[in-house]
Order: C-alpha cells, then structure tokens, then sequence
C-alpha cells in the first residue's frame, strides 16, 4: 500500500493470554444475573483483566465466542472505559486523581512524584513489571485530596514528600476488610 | 439555619455500623417491612406526597418517575445509580460505606413500589472497598430474607446485584448507565423512549440515586409530613452536602436545604471555615457542572431553586469545592475543561468536538500563550451546547458549557488580563512551533 | 396523509416518517450526516436541528419551541409546524460544520470523495469560511480495515453510518467504535476486518472520503464520471444500480434506490462483478466460418443471411428442428424480436431457456435473517432475467425444451440450425454441450467470450455487456424494471437491440421503450414497467 495504515486485515502477531477453563466457569456464573449474554461483558472484562493483568487480542475474542457477540463489539467496549487495558500492565497501577479539589490540593506535585518514584509516564509500566502509572478523575474521596489508589486501595492526603513510602509499603493496594470474591478472576496470577 | 437532627448519616460512627445486626437494632428495615405491608402503589402515593426530589442531579421527583411505568408490564429493573463521578462529590460513598444496608433497604422499598424484578447497583469501578462493603452487606441481606425469593413472607421476589462500571463519568447518565449495564459502550440514549417505558433490556426501568433511595426508610417510617417539615418547600427532606477545597474540614454533611453557600463554608457544623486565614475567590457549590460563584454570590440558599438565580445549572450534587484566593483561575478553568473533554462520550457533535477544543484553548491560556479571541470563543461555544437548548443527547455538555461559560463570564476580566500581558508575538511563535 | 407547515408552507406528506426525511421530499436542503433512511435513528451529529412549535407548558399557547429538535428524530404529526429557515437553525448548522472541520486535514486535493463529498458541501452552503482553532490537530491513522476497504480516520465524521450498516443490514458488525470522546474512531477488530458480501455499502453511505473503495482509490475525480441507471445483472435480485464511465470506461457501480428491490444497497458481486466488460478477450468481431476458419463479416449483412439460412433450413429439412437458445442475460426487448423473427420464418422453431447459472442457496441478510426481517438477498440465480425470458418462451408457446433436453436431442442429431445466445461474463459453455452443438450443422453463436461453442459456430455474433445496452429486465420477483446503457460498445460489435431489430426488418434505430411497447400490447406483465422513485435531491 502507497500509505502507512493500521492493519486490521491480519490478525495480531503479539501472544496474549487465553481465558482458561475455571476463568469462563467463572464468568458463566454470571449469567443468570442478566437476561442477555452481552451483558456479563464488563464482568467478565473485570475478571479477565485481574486474572490476566490486561485485557488482550485473544480474550476478546474467547470472551465475545463465550457471549455470543463479535470481537469488535467486545473491542468497542473494552476502549470506551479507562480501566482496561489493551496492553500489559504492572502488577500494581498507581491511580493519580486529577480532578479539581485534589489538582487544587496539590495533585500535580503527588503525580511528579509519582513519575519520580517510579521513573514512568501516564500509561507506562515499570521494567520489573510491578507498577503502571495512570490519571483519573475524581475518584470521589474529595475530602481527603490528593488522592492515590493502589489496584484497590485508596490513599488520602497524600503528601508529595511521602509518596516514596507509599510506593515502597508492599502492602500498599491491599484492603484489610471482610471481602467479596465474586469478581476476581479464577486464578489470579498476579499476587 | 435551623436545628437539624441527623437521619441518613446517623449511623456513622457507630461500632460495626454496616453489619445488619447494628442495623436492625437501630430500628433497620422496619420501613421495609412496613412498605411490604402496604400496596405498592400506597409506597408511591407517600414517597409523591414527601415530593422526594432525585438526589443524582436532576431533582425529578421520585414518586412522579415510577408512576410513569406501564401498567401492564412484566418485568421492571430499578438500577441504583452509585456512579458518583462528579468532581467533588462523595456523598453516596459516605452512605456506602458507613451504612450499606440503609441503601440496600432503600432498594428494597423501591424495588417493592415499582414491582422491580431485578435490581442492579451500578458502581463505578474506583469504589472497591465500598464494593466489598455492599457485597458483604448484600450477602447478609439475602441470608436475611430482605432480598431473593418471597420477601419477609410477602411474597414479593426480588433479586438485587451489583454491577462494576469501568471508568466512565457518562455512565452515570442514567440511560448511559443502562446502555453501560447492557455491556456497550456507555452512549446515552436518544429520548423518547424515556428508561420507564423502554429501559434497559428494552423493558420498563427506573433509575434512582444511592442517596435518593437511601431516604426511603426514614419516608416510610416518618411519613410524609415529616419529610415535608424539614427545609423549605421544593427542597424538602434530609440532604447530605460534600464540601471540598481550602475549608478547615472538608467533608460529607447532612442538614436540611435552608443554608447558604457561606453558611457551608463557614458554620461549624460544616466546613468550618477556610484554612489557613485564606479567602474565598470561587466556589463551585453543585458539582463542577452546575458552574461557579464569585466570593459575592455566597448567599446563595443550597437548596433546588436558588442556584438558577445565580446562573447555575441547579443544585446538581449539593457538593462544594472552595476555591481559594491564591488559585489562579486559568487552572480552575483548565482543570474543567480537561474533564469534560476526557469524558465527554463523543456521540453529539458540539460536546465531541466542543469539550475537546475548549480544552486545547485552556490548556494554551493556563500556559500563558492565550488570546483574546480564545476568551471570546471560551464563552461563545459553551453558550451553544448542551441538551437543554436541544443541541445534545444528554446532560453532560450541559454541564461542562455551565461551568465554563459561568467561569468565564464572571472572571472575565482576570482571564482577559492574563492574556492582555502576554505578548502576542511569544503566542504565536509558540503557536507556530506547536503546529 | 399529514399536512405539515414546513418553513411557513403547507406540505404534504405522510403522518410518523421522520421530518426530515418529509423536508428532504419536500425539496429542502437540510444537512444531515447520521440519518440514513436504511439505518436506525441516532441523532447523534445533531446538524439535522430545526425549530419546532410546541404548546407552552404553562399557558399552552402555541409558539416556537426554545429548544431546537432533531428533525430525523420527531415524526411527522399532522398539523405540525416547523421550520428549517431560522437564524438559530442557521446558526447550529454554521457552527457544527466548523466543529467538523476542526480536525479535519482539509485534503480534498487528495481526496476520493472531493465532489461528492457533504464535509465540502455542507460547509460551502452552510459553514464559514475559516476555522477558529488554532491549536494543533488531532491526527488519527488511517486503516486497512478490510481487503477492500481503507478508512481514512482523520476525515470521519463519527456518523456512525458504517457501523450500524454492519450491525443492522449486513448482520456481521465488523465494524465498531472505539475510544471515546474526541479520541472515539471507527475501527474493526484485528484479523476479523471488514469482509462481509454487502461491505461496499459503507462506502456509500459514508457520508465523507473516510471509508474508501481501493479498487477506485485515486482512479478518478468523480466530476469527470458520467453516469447511467442500470440494473445489476450478478443475481435475479436485480438491484437499480448507476453506471459510472468516463469515456467509456466503466469506473464503478453504485446502487440506486430501489425500495422494491434493493433499498438503497447491492452487493459487493454485484458491484465489483463488472471487469469483464472490459476483458481484452471478449469477441469482437462478427465472423462466418469457411470450411476451417473464420472470415470477418460484415453487419449489414448479417440479417439477411440469418434469415435467408434460417428460411432455407426450415423449408428444406422439415423433419429437423430448430432452436432457439435464450439466455437470461438477454433483455426482454431482445428475447422478443429473437423470437419473433425466428418463428416468423421457422413457426415449428424450438424456444429453449439456456443455462441459469446458480449456487446453493440465496444469502440473506442480516446474516441469519429468517423470511419476516430480511432486508437484502443475494439470490442463488446468478443471472438477470430467467423470469423474463420464461415469460416470453411462454407467451410464443409452441415447441419448447428444457436446455438438457435440448442436449440431449442436439447431441442425437435431432436440430438443423440453431441460434444460440449466450452473453455469459463467466464460462458456461459445457464439454457435452459443446460436442451437441458440434452435431447442428448450422448455428449461429450469439456470445461475449469465445469457447468451445464458438469454435464450432457457424456464424459467431459477438454480445454486448449490459453496460452498452438497454431493455428490461424482470428479476426474481417479477419486478419489471428498464435499464439504460452508459457506455459504446467496443469497436467491431453491435448493440445487440439493434441488430435485433434489423433481424426483425423493422426500420429505423432500436429503441427500447419502442420495443417494449410492441411487447406491452401482446403480454400483460409488460404493460406495469417499474421506475423506482428518484431520491430527493438532497438525500444521501
Ligand atoms: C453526565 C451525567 C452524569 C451523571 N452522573 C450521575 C451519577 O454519577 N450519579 C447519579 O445518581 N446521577 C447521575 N446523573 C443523573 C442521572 O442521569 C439521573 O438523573 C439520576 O441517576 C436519577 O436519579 P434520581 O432521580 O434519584 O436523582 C448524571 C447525569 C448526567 C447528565
Ligand atoms: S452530550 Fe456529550 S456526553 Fe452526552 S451524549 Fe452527547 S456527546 Fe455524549
Ligand atoms: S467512517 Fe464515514 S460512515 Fe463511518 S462514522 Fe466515519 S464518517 Fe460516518
Ligand atoms: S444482489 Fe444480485 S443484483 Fe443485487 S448487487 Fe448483488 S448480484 Fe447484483
Ligand atoms: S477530586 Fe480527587 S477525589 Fe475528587
Ligand atoms: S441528528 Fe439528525 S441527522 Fe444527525
């Protein structure tokens, strides 16, 4: 071709991860929630993307093969919502809210740090594949800006000078509450 | 402002206040049995007569919004709408996670008035640990009988599940939501067919507010005149008020609607006034999307009418973000701008292309390479979108041309004399370079 | 019926279409990119905006709505009133075309679609001049969305036409949306790229250059493009269609409306089918055998040895037959003066339906359509006119065969003469066909290709593609529906009406209408010739 295109003719060369066997009994444990198959989408992209890390090529497809839709209706979706991923990520993403109390309270500053820290941009992952970094808008802890959240842990207040710590705790994404295990995906690999 | 005596934070701070034990013994779920005992349509004529305004941003009356279902239906979903992404506002957080099963008795009671088959809880993704909170709760409830298969010996079946939205503030557009819910990409609808006649799964469906339905015990149990005696008339009943920014304590409280914007900032029983001897410049008093007042405009009631006298889209959330004298309002105005242009959804041409190009404006005005023609253009695009002047499928353009047109009309001057002191040369070689 | 006041004149139309769709019937020129008449509603480019009066909500007088309505969203009501020629309806149509042109890389230069494109239409009669924004583009990749389709993204307009074309009519949604906002493009998943039947479509109804056909990329500025209603002859589907030539040179196809047939789409066989009308190897000259080899021949003589053979034969050898071979590629025009010329000499004469080509099975669309919403079939007949042509073999009546029978008698010497008429653009000429016509010793073999047929013709006629003729056609459900020809013949052939015409001694210059009002006043079913409705004006 005369011009540089995106090919869509070909299928992926990159290796991604298949949906195994407990993960799909997993999301099928789904349906009977919704009066369609289409939609145990979102569900089952969060299951895929904490089993998986990411959502890839190859769980589209088994997951719009599992629902009964396209892998261009599951590619649609998957790029509306800013919390899949299309591609690898840490183990652990770093949430920076940027919305206006926490930007008024000194955001920037914490998501500097952050950089810093980690030695990344927006969107990018450590080389030892433990943290990816990303913005969000308001994570709806307001009061407590900047805020931060770990995978599922929210960090209030947060201190530009106590980001190093925060990023060194091992523990820092996890919740120490009675908790629900309905969508995690089947076996998690990452820790 | 008058006395006002908790009721849908009144369990906070108690020990173990989201174990359904705590719950049941401050007198939890009697509204829900009580709602069980009466027709549903009893349940709607009281929540009518309490005149309960939605607490998700459009105020539209809850009662009225279930009495337009069809009659003959058979299936009906309620999808609770915990997507609160409105810049600042964590209110139905506060509910979640102190007391999930006021909420849960809430959908309850509403799913009974709308003969509700299935309820879904839409929530955003970022609430993880008041997912677990819910979910915990939920499972309890079930164990309990308040959901499931014949209610409390009622009869009446309900299923309730919680549905994880995945970053997308459209999403808490409630026909968004439903198309979100339904595995799509979440475009809001097209109106006709409104949600309570075709929703989601093309089946009658009401969507209400976590705080909204949260209210429904108390109505149940108090009546309706209760509900009516506190605040003023239009805005009755029990609201929680978020406040954020250069306040002394930032937070999520209740009260009636009879204060003022001021009275938020300064009271005690509120924000207790600004940090660190600062002053107040702007406050934006309903969410980001209801637009912005001056450090003049503080008397504004946070009630349902008042705000429209001051320019503003309405009450929206009832959540405050104090900005204070030192901040530059070219980052206020950008740090808007870039919000609405992330999530805009990009259906309508004017919110699409409008959010996006308003934020490359901002951002070159923020960097000191704005012009006066930007300025202008800042306050011509916004006054041309938006739903209400039919430009639009839904309200978030609305939202985003309040807040930046508010922005730009009542700081015009200092906008103007940021850009009047550049040089004009320096903006646009950096124009050129840019390009 | 509903009356409407449209732009403070009463119109005409019907009560629930769109006003939109009644205002683009009623000539006016709204613009619109989302509303497809074919598709769902969406109401998404929000250019389509007009003023509507509405009761007041308090007083319920009657005034102008402050808000302005999507016109292809509210039906038509009777006694409505709208109007389109508002400054407020100006205004949103002046500032949506300098939204749409903000990201837009203005390269029409360059563009396939330029001239016939509504991103330069539009914001000619309803944009400004310039764009406001000084800020730097979004640039977005183009894409090889599918084997014949690229997508040019930096010119979309986010429709979303394409997509819902996909999911709706094709059935196989190939095509999606991804990202959002600003960032929101047309995509397709990767190695699943757009490849349905029906995919040229979207290049259609694309209503910018963003979805481009390759096989016409950079071929030609469409103003040079000259055209001609024509009806597809890939399928018995029989879809109205336009012929676009230059200088003879057939450049694309592209479907008509046909709310009888085809709506507003064909298929990718249909349209891409029509290469062979400019193959190198298609016969070209008029040729009489000499013992072992052919010699040229002249037109002019051609009737009267046709007909002085044909009488000859069948005076002379009355215990032979003689056949007549129609294909359903023939147009009814030309099947008729055939026929009537044959057996005006030769009444006994054999009529004969030659091959109808055919697959498995029709193809319906929405894929896994069943019969209640099918809105487009690929038909298993992959020819033109086997119902026209079968309604002519019986209105003569008389002798007739099936083409096997036929085979079957010519391979046992039973025929003396025969014309046989071909005009197939793929082969179809079998080895047993070829070794039954070895046995008539004279026939006339009327075709686009040569083949072992004409190998052993006696006289060889060459045909002329569907392009470079006119007629009837009557497709799989008895639509009778004229085609008109775009482009001259090659050089050495015929019009075949024409020579038709003269076979029949009838004078002056073949004329279809002329033709098909002899037939008209013999069989019924050509008395009703079906014209589709032009679209208005400024429908697209
Ligand atoms: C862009 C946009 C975002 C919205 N987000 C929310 C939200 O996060 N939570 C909510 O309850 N309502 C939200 N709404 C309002 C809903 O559309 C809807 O009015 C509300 O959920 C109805 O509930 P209520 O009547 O109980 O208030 C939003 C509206 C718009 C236009
Ligand atoms: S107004 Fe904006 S967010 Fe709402 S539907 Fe239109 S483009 Fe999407
Ligand atoms: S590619 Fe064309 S048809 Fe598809 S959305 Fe873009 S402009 Fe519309
Ligand atoms: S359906 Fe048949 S007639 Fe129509 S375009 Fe295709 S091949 Fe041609
Ligand atoms: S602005 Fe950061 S949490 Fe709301
Ligand atoms: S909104 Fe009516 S044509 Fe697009």
């Amino acid at each position: 071709m005369a011009w540089k295109a995106i090919d869509r003719v070909n299928a992926p060369t990159e290796e991604s991860p298949s949906l195994s066997e407990p993960l799909k009994e997993k999301i099928r444990g789904f349906f009977d929630r919704y009066p369609t198959k289409r939609a145990v989408l979102i569900p089952a992209l969060h299951m895929i993307q904490d089993d998986h890390g990411y959502v890839g090529w190859k769980a589209m497809e088994e997951v719009a093969e599992l629902l009964e839709i396209t892998p261009s209706d599951v590619f649609d979706t998957v790029s509306f919502y800013s919390h899949f991923w299309t591609h690898p990520k840490g183990e652990k993403v770093v949430m920076a809210c940027r919305s206006i109390s926490c930007d008024l309270l000194g955001a920037d500053r914490v998501l500097d740090e952050c950089k810093k820290v980690l030695g990344i941009g927006d969107h990018e992952t450590t080389p030892d594949g433990k943290y990816s970094l990303m913005t969000e808008e308001c994570l709806a802890a307001c009061d407590h800006g900047p805020c931060l959240m770990i995978n599922e842990k929210m960090h209030k207040c947060v201190d530009p000078a106590n980001v190093r710590k925060i990023l060194e705790d091992d523990a820092n994404d996890k919740l120490d509450i009675p908790r629900s295990n309905l969508y995690d995906g089947a076996n998690r690999t990452s820790a | 402002m008058s006395e006002y005596e908790k009721v849908l934070l009144k369990n906070v701070g108690k020990p173990n206040s989201r174990q359904l034990a705590t719950y049941v013994e401050g007198g939890g779920y009697s509204g829900a049995k009580r709602a069980l005992e009466q027709t549903p349509d009893d349940v709607i004529d009281v929540v009518k007569r309490a005149n309960l305004r939605g607490r998700g941003g459009a105020g539209f009356p809850a009662g009225v919004k279930w009495s337009f279902l069809p009659k003959d239906r058979e299936v009906t979903y309620l999808c609770v709408n915990a997507d609160e992404s409105e810049p600042p506002t964590f209110s139905n957080r506060v509910l979640m996670e102190e007391d999930p099963h006021q909420l849960l008795e809430g959908i309850l009671i509403a799913g009974y008035a709308t003969q509700a088959t299935v309820a879904y809880l839409y929530m955003r993704a970022e609430f993880t640990e008041q997912y677990h909170i819910m979910q915990v709760a939920l499972d309890e409830a079930y164990n309990a009988g308040y959901f499931g298969k014949n209610i409390q010996g009622s009869g009446y079946n309900l299923e309730c599940y919680i549905h994880r939205g995945a970053g997308a503030y459209v999403c808490g557009e409630e026909t968004g939501l439903i198309e979100s819910l339904e595995g799509k990409r979440g475009w809001p609808r097209i109106k006709p067919p409104f949600p309570a006649i075709q929703g989601a799964f093309g089946k009658p469906t009401v969507v209400n507010n976590v705080e909204t339905l949260a209210n429904l015990p108390h109505i149940i149990n108090r009546g309706a005149d209760w509900f009516l005696g506190i605040g003023p008339e239009g805005s009755s009943g029990p609201k929680l008020f978020c406040i954020s920014g250069a306040v002394k304590k930032p937070g999520c409280y209740e009260g009636a609607m009879d204060f003022s914007v001021r009275e938020l900032i300064e009271s005690d029983r509120f924000g207790g006034g600004m940090r660190n001897g600062l002053k107040v410049k702007a406050v934006m008093p309903g969410g980001i999307s209801m637009g912005i007042l001056t450090a003049d405009e503080l008397d504004m009631k946070m009630d349902f009418s008042d705000p429209a006298k001051y320019g503003l889209l309405g009450l929206g959330t009832a959540s405050a973000i104090v900005i204070d004298d030192r901040t530059d309002i070219r980052k206020v105005l950008r740090n808007v701008a870039r919000f609405f242009a992330h999530e805009s959804c990009g259906q309508c041409t004017q919110c699409r292309e409008g959010t996006s190009w308003m934020y490359k404006m901002t951002n070159r005005v923020e960097r000191g390479l704005g012009r006066l023609q930007d300025i202008e253009l800042l306050g011509e695009i916004p006054a041309k979108m938006g739903m209400m002047p039919g430009l639009s499928i839904c309200g978030l353009s609305d939202g985003a041309a309040f807040a930046i047109r508010t922005i730009v009309e009542k700081f015009r001057s200092e906008l103007e004399d940021y850009v009047r002191s550049e040089n004009d040369d320096a903006v646009r070689i950096a124009l050129e370079i840019a390009n | 019926m509903a009356k409407i006041i449209l732009n403070n004149q009463e119109v005409e139309t019907r009560e629930g279409i769109p006003v939109l769709q009644a205002a683009l019937e009623a000539g006016l020129n709204v613009p619109h990119y989302c509303y497809h008449p074919g598709l769902s509603v969406v109401a998404s480019c929000r250019l389509c905006l007009m003023e509507m009066k509405m009761p007041h909500p308090k007083t319920g007088e009657l005034g102008w709505a402050p808000k302005l309505m999507p016109s292809c969203q509210t039906p038509v009501r009777d006694g409505m009133e709208v109007r389109f020629d508002s400054d407020k309806v100006h205004e949103n149509q002046e500032r949506c075309m300098e939204f749409f042109l903000l990201n837009h890389p203005l390269d029409c230069p360059v563009c396939d679609q330029a001239g016939e494109c509504h991103l330069q239409d539009y914001s000619y009669h309803f944009g400004k001049s310039e764009s406001r924004m000084v800020d730097q583009k979004h640039v977005t990749p183009k894409k090889d969305v599918g084997p014949r389709t690229l997508l040019y993204s930096d010119r979309c307009v986010m429709c979303s036409r394409c997509v819902r074309f996909c999911d709706e009519v094709a059935g196989t949604g190939e095509l999606c949306i991804t990202n959002r906002g600003s960032k929101a493009e047309i995509d397709a998943f990767p190695g699943k790229p757009l490849d349905n039947p029906m995919q040229g479509n979207v290049v259609d109804i694309c209503p910018v250059g963003c979805l481009l056909d390759k096989d016409f990329l950079f071929q030609q500025r469409v103003w040079f493009l000259k055209s001609a209603d024509s009806i597809c002859t890939g399928c018995s589907t029989g879809c109205s269609i336009r012929i676009d030539q230059n200088e003879d040179h057939v450049h694309r196809l592209k479907p008509r409306f046909n709310p009888r047939v085809n709506q507003w789409w064909m298929c990718d066989e249909g349209r891409f089918g029509f290469k062979y009308i400019h193959d190198k190897n298609r016969l070209t000259r008029l040729r009489l055998r000499r013992g072992e080899s052919f010699e040229s021949f002249r037109w002019e003589s051609l009737a009267e040895t046709v007909r002085y053979r044909f009488e000859n034969i069948a005076k002379k050898q009355s215990d032979k037959k003689i056949a007549v071979v129609l294909s359903p590629f023939l147009a009814c025009e030309e099947a008729w003066l055939l026929v009537k010329t044959i057996r005006e000499i030769a009444p006994n004469a054999t009529l004969i339906l030659g091959p109808v080509p055919t697959v498995e099975q029709d193809e319906r669309f929405p894929v896994g359509a069943t019969n209640g919403d099918t809105k487009f079939i690929i038909r298993k007949e992959k020819c033109p006119n086997r119902n026209g042509i079968e309604l002519i073999i019986k209105h003569f009546g008389g002798n007739t065969e099936t083409f096997d029978a036929f085979v079957e008698q010519a391979s046992a010497g039973e025929y003396a003469a025969a014309w046989i008429s071909g005009g197939y653009p793929t082969e179809w000429v079998s080895k047993d066909f070829a070794k039954a016509a070895g046995k008539i010793p004279f026939k006339v073999v009327h075709d686009l290709f040569g083949s072992a047929l004409t190998d052993e013709a006696t006289l060889v006629v060459p045909a002329c593609s569907f392009a470079e003729r006119d007629g009837t056609f009557v497709n799989a459900t008895g639509v009778v529906q004229p085609f008109a020809r775009a482009i001259k013949p090659p050089q050495g052939c015929k019009r075949d009406g024409q020579f038709f015409y003269e076979l029949a001694e009838l004078e002056g210059l073949y004329q279809s209408p002329t033709v098909l009002g002899m037939m008209a006043a013999e069989i019924d079913e050509f008395k009703e010739v079906y014209v589709p409705p032009q679209l208005p004006e400024h429908q697209h």
